[in-house]
């Protein structure tokens, strides 16, 4: 394959991780600005974890997701009482100080002869892991998807699951939920936990891939687009975020002869597809619909 | 104790303009229920207009005032029609996104009539600073306090003095009783735009006219200040959200005096967070309320 | 909570499916034998057309200092204040007469901050990021972390 569409599909794969974190809190009700905290977290983490600590990979990647699920959890707990707008700002102000501070951060270590390590604004260059253990990029690409497929696989037991049920609930309506007996805060701890460590996951791959990090690149953007993708793919199934971001990169990369009005013609294109579906291509109707036509239809009713 | 009192007398000129900034956002939220993340960037495309104005000819300053107000009007009603107007209620967060996917065209047509970084814009105030004892007040961000304060409270008048007002606070109240005791809902949203958008570009101007310059970032930074002073201030109160500009001006001002602009930075992200954790209502706004959660399912 | 065991269930399950993956990865990792690394002075120029650059990469051997010649070196770039969108599609750059010198002729999008990446193949196998910010008429590299 070539080496740029192996390139393209890996940074596709890569966004779908956060893209799934923020749908995650979207089907629990909430909008999340911040994703990218966690993103960045679990950037930092896997890179520091392969390149100053010399663990192996696998490693790395499982205490990326740990980490950015841990402070999602901390994160959690203060912002659990704020809705709407108000949980939306609470992120991105959580995830502008993470940035912030990811500036102020120096953990510098001689390693063979040279300083590594996250240089505070100037970044994180050498996490040389999968050069240094010849690991291929198409090998690296199989790894993403594979993890990708994991996640997937994990959300359509979800969606089958009194879990998933309970997430949709929640969002639809927390004190309906809290009365029919569900622990909503709990639940929502445990949405945020689990979103954070997929936005993690998806860091510590990323650091891997671009061998380097820098807190520039976990920008609101990053997580305004991470949101926008959920709603543009659609809110009925965890591929609906994937197609959203399949649409935007896979676009972006097809329309370069039209290079300088691109956003031009994206952001209408957004804009007009959010009047015609306000919740997004694959929204929760065409999931059923699409659903029923794999099982036998309801007995009529008399 | 000198640099103390000139930085929070610094802070809250340019704090008055983040206060015109959240003002404008408050209105929009207030009628809406919804978050215009488009909102900076319809400023910039004024502002954009007003510098095009400047330096092709060479117009002065009261007509790029104009120009960028009359720009920022245009962009905002632009902004309602396609976002916010053909939307279903219950599409609170299609709205917002739509509002994102928009900010990203206003700023790449931005770039495209105007290629380069930075652009001048014609200086609010030549005048010396006014000397005080130790003290220095610019004339510029004297002016900038006084529009401020005179424009919000020309608001706040507009909105309990005068018919238009009452018809405004009522759509507010409840759109579908608005609509039923004779209101033209539509208009009241079109109006609360378009005054939103005028506050917002005048605000732009003060802001530009002090800078002597203009980015294409400056939409991204004007809908951020504006944001955390509304949040700052409490959502929906037009006091509220000049005191949140204020207080967001003055913590800027002396963070970045004693510890460097990227502390300054953070500093407004950690109050802005310990507001919303610690009183999500703001300094002058209610407590959130159910109906206040826009961009749950229902709203 | 049958709800809370589902989940554990839930992230157990992927957990030992991602194992699984990494278990191949991982085992390749023993650190015995360090390999070499490259490291790469990027001096970049504008040219007369708009945005387009020219940038004379020098590649040696971190360890030795020695020159890199020989290497297959392709130069992409994307923006690092807005990761994976505005990515330049990797162009070859040829060696040039001098030994561990190439060239590339970059096409950028729009001026600012961009992170190059130095992908070399061949009897090297490797990436090194050089950070440069370019501007109307000429271009710097920073240093980085």
């Amino acid at each position: 394959m070539d080496d740029y569409l192996v390139g393209v599909l890996s940074n596709i794969g890569i966004v779908s991780f956060i893209a799934l974190s923020a749908w995650l809190l979207l089907l629990t009700g909430e909008i999340s600005f911040g994703q990218q905290a966690f993103f960045a977290i679990g950037a930092y983490a896997a890179g520091i974890a392969t390149a100053l600590w010399g663990w192996p990979l696998g490693a790395a990647l499982g205490w990326s997701a740990a980490i950015a699920g841990g402070a999602a959890v901390l994160v959690g707990v203060p912002t659990l009482r704020l809705h709407g707008l108000y949980f939306a700002i609470a992120t991105l102000g959580f995830a502008e100080m993470v940035r912030l501070l990811f500036e102020q951060f120096h953990y510098r270590v001689m390693i063979d002869g040279e300083l590594v390590g996250p240089n505070g604004s100037d970044g994180f260059r050498g996490i040389r892991y999968i050069f240094e253990n010849d690991v291929g990029s198409l090998q690296f690409l199989a790894l993403i998807y594979l993890l990708l497929a994991a996640a997937l696989a994990g959300f359509m037991l979800l969606e089958r699951s009194r879990l998933g049920v309970a997430f949709r609930m929640i969002g639809e309506d927390d004190t309906l939920a809290a009365l029919n007996g569900l622990a909503v805060a709990r639940l929502k701890i445990l949405a945020a936990g689990l979103a954070g460590a997929l936005a993690g996951l998806g860091g510590g791959l990323y650091a891997h891939l671009t061998t380097y990090v820098e807190p520039r690149v976990f920008d609101v953007m990053l997580g305004v687009h991470s949101l926008a993708y959920g709603l543009i793919g659609g809110l009925g199934t965890a591929l609906g975020p994937l197609l959203g971001v399949v649409i935007d990169i896979g676009l972006l990369e097809s329309v370069r002869a039209f290079a300088g009005y691109r956003m031009i013609v994206f952001g209408g294109l957004v804009a007009v597809l959010l009047i015609v579906r306000p919740r997004g291509l694959l929204d929760e109707a065409l999931v059923h619909r699409i659903g029923r036509l794999f099982v036998r239809a309801p007995p009529a009713g008399p | 104790m000198v640099d103390l009192v000139q930085n929070t007398i610094d802070g809250l000129m340019i704090g008055s303009s983040y206060g015109l900034l959240a003002l404008g956002f408050t209105l929009i939220f207030g009628v809406m229920r919804r978050l215009n993340l488009s909102y900076g960037p319809s400023v910039m495309v004024g502002a954009y207009l007003g510098t095009l104005v400047y330096v092709q000819l060479a117009a002065g300053p009261l007509v790029v005032l104009v120009v960028t107000v009359l720009g920022s009007v245009l962009a905002g009603l632009y902004v309602e029609r396609l976002c916010f107007a053909p939307m279903a209620a219950g599409a609170g967060v299609a709205s917002m996104v739509s509002s994102f996917a928009i900010w990203m065209q206003l700023e790449q047509a931005a770039v495209l009539v105007l290629p380069r970084h930075t652009y001048p814009f014609p200086p609010l105030a030549t005048a010396d600073p006014l000397a005080f004892g130790p003290f220095y007040l610019r004339v510029d961000g004297l002016i900038m306090l006084a529009c401020a304060l005179a424009l919000s409270a020309g608001v706040q008048l507009l909105l309990y003095r005068s018919r238009v007002g009452l018809a405004l606070r009522a759509t507010i109240n409840n759109p579908v009783a608005a609509h039923l005791a004779g209101i033209d809902v539509r208009t009241a949203v079109v109006f609360a735009f378009a005054l939103a958008s005028a506050v917002g570009g005048i605000a732009g101007y003060l802001v530009l006219a002090t800078d002597q310059q203009v980015t294409p970032m400056f939409g991204m930074w004007a809908t951020f200040k504006g944001l955390i002073a509304m949040m700052i201030g409490g959502l929906g109160s037009i006091p509220g959200a000049i005191l949140g500009g204020l207080v967001l001006g003055v913590v800027e001002a002396n963070s970045q005096w004693y510890f460097g602009p990227q502390v300054r930075d953070l500093l407004a992200y950690v109050l802005l967070f310990a507001c919303l954790v610690l009183r999500p209502g703001g300094l002058l706004g209610e407590a959130p309320s159910r109906q206040q959660d826009t961009g749950r399912r229902g709203a | 909570m049958t709800a809370l065991r589902l989940a554990g269930a839930l992230a157990a399950a992927a957990a030992c499916l991602s194992a699984g993956a990494f278990a191949q990865v991982g085992a390749q990792a023993p650190q015995a034998q360090v390999k070499m690394r490259a490291k790469a002075d990027v001096a970049c120029r504008p040219t007369s057309t708009a945005l387009h650059y020219d940038c004379t990469i020098r590649l040696t051997n971190a360890r030795t200092g020695e020159p890199l010649g020989g290497v297959t070196l392709t130069v992409g770039a994307d923006m690092p204040s807005m990761p994976m969108m505005h990515s330049v599609r990797p162009v070859a750059a040829p060696p040039e007469p001098e030994s561990g010198s190439y060239r590339a002729r970059l096409a950028l999008e729009m001026h600012g901050d961009w992170a190059l990446q130095l992908n070399l193949s061949g009897p090297l196998r490797d990436r090194v990021v050089a950070i440069v910010r370019f501007e109307p008429g000429r271009a710097e590299s920073r240093p980085g972390g």
